[in-house]
């Protein structure tokens, strides 16, 4: 080594040292800010239910998550909190046929796509659901439920996360609670 | 001194220069007060139990999951799958009469977050879910 690259090298590790240093991920700018859509998402997210008792509206949410096939995973009774999730199939017939077709075309082709075996295995599914006494209506309960999901491949990697908004999901759980009220006031 | 010496001094010097403590992994380098200070706010408009409600609806509000509540230790936190997963801890304590303080951490994915502004995002939502629990608004 030279006398010139012997005095630039100090140089060069320096160089080296500030740009690894502790460097971080970067954090995305609106990480915690609301979207535009926010108000809109709440709305489809709560509704209110003329109920006699917290300990009513908190079992009869309870039987319509186990009605859905959901564990409950933590319950706050003062804070109404309940969380649940489960575990499902995402392994469709078509997408299996899709793969295999896909595989064999690699095949023909001289390449390997391993998509068959890199495929959709199941969502695991996430709720939370609030169930308090209303604060612009006496006598009443709001319910507030927000839904996530992550897809998991066959090789046990997630491919995708996902908050879920949209307004037809939440109507059909709101759905299922309201049976589950009409159930526990009429036949339990 | 040779360039070899040299060079073995450099290797030292990366390697024990290191980011700071001796597990970053589990103890951070960070200063725990200044932490404290940018993750936290005071509030005097709500008691407790409806600051930690107005807390539970800014999770919501930001598209989280409830992965614990206690209302007797003040604590809830919550889980956020959004392209990345970002978890935050939440505690609500009285602090006198008229004053409970919020405080607030987040973690995206492998990463601490440190950066003020992302916290200040956290309480203008707060500050919003304070607002329409004071005036009465599921």
């Amino acid at each position: 080594m030279n006398t010139v690259s012997a005095r630039l090298l100090p140089v060069a590790i320096f160089a080296l040292l500030a740009s690894s240093g502790c460097a971080t991920n970067k954090i995305p700018d609106d990480a915690l800010r609301l979207t535009e859509s926010s108000l809109e998402v709440r709305a489809i997210q709560t509704r209110r239910f003329a109920v006699k008792s917290h300990v009513d509206i908190m079992n009869a949410t309870i039987s319509a998550l186990q009605d859905m096939e959901y564990n409950i995973d933590a319950l706050d009774k003062s804070l109404g909190v309940i969380t649940a999730s489960k575990v499902s199939d995402a392994d469709s017939p078509s997408d299996k046929t899709g793969r295999i077709m896909l595989d064999l075309l690699c095949g023909v082709g001289g390449t390997s796509c391993n998509s068959y075996a890199t495929r959709d295995d199941k969502y695991a599914v996430s709720m939370t659901m609030v169930v308090l006494p209303s604060l612009e209506a006496k006598g009443e309960y709001m319910t507030r439920i927000t839904l996530q999901r992550a897809l998991i491949s066959k090789a046990g990697t997630i491919t995708n996360l996902q908050r879920i908004d949209d307004a037809g999901t939440y109507s059909e759980i709101f759905a299922r609670l309201s049976k589950s009220l009409f159930l526990k006031e009429n036949l339990e | 001194m040779n360039t070899f010496r040299r060079m073995m001094l450099c290797c030292f010097a990366l390697i024990s220069s290191g980011c700071g403590t001796t597990n970053p992994d589990i103890v951070p380098d960070n200063s725990q007060l200044a932490v404290r200070q940018l993750q936290t706010r005071h509030y005097d408009t709500l008691d407790t139990k409806l600051t930690m409600r107005s807390v539970v609806a800014t999770l919501q509000d930001l598209g989280f999951i409830i992965d614990v509540a206690d209302p007797d230790l003040g604590l809830v936190t919550g889980t956020r799958l959004h392209d990345y997963t970002m978890r935050m801890t939440v505690t609500v304590a009285q602090k006198s009469d008229d004053r409970v303080s919020v405080r607030a951490n987040a973690r995206i994915n492998e990463t601490g977050i440190s950066d003020p502004r992302t916290y200040q995002d956290f309480f203008v939502v707060l500050d919003k879910a304070m607002f329409l629990t004071l005036n009465q608004v599921d």
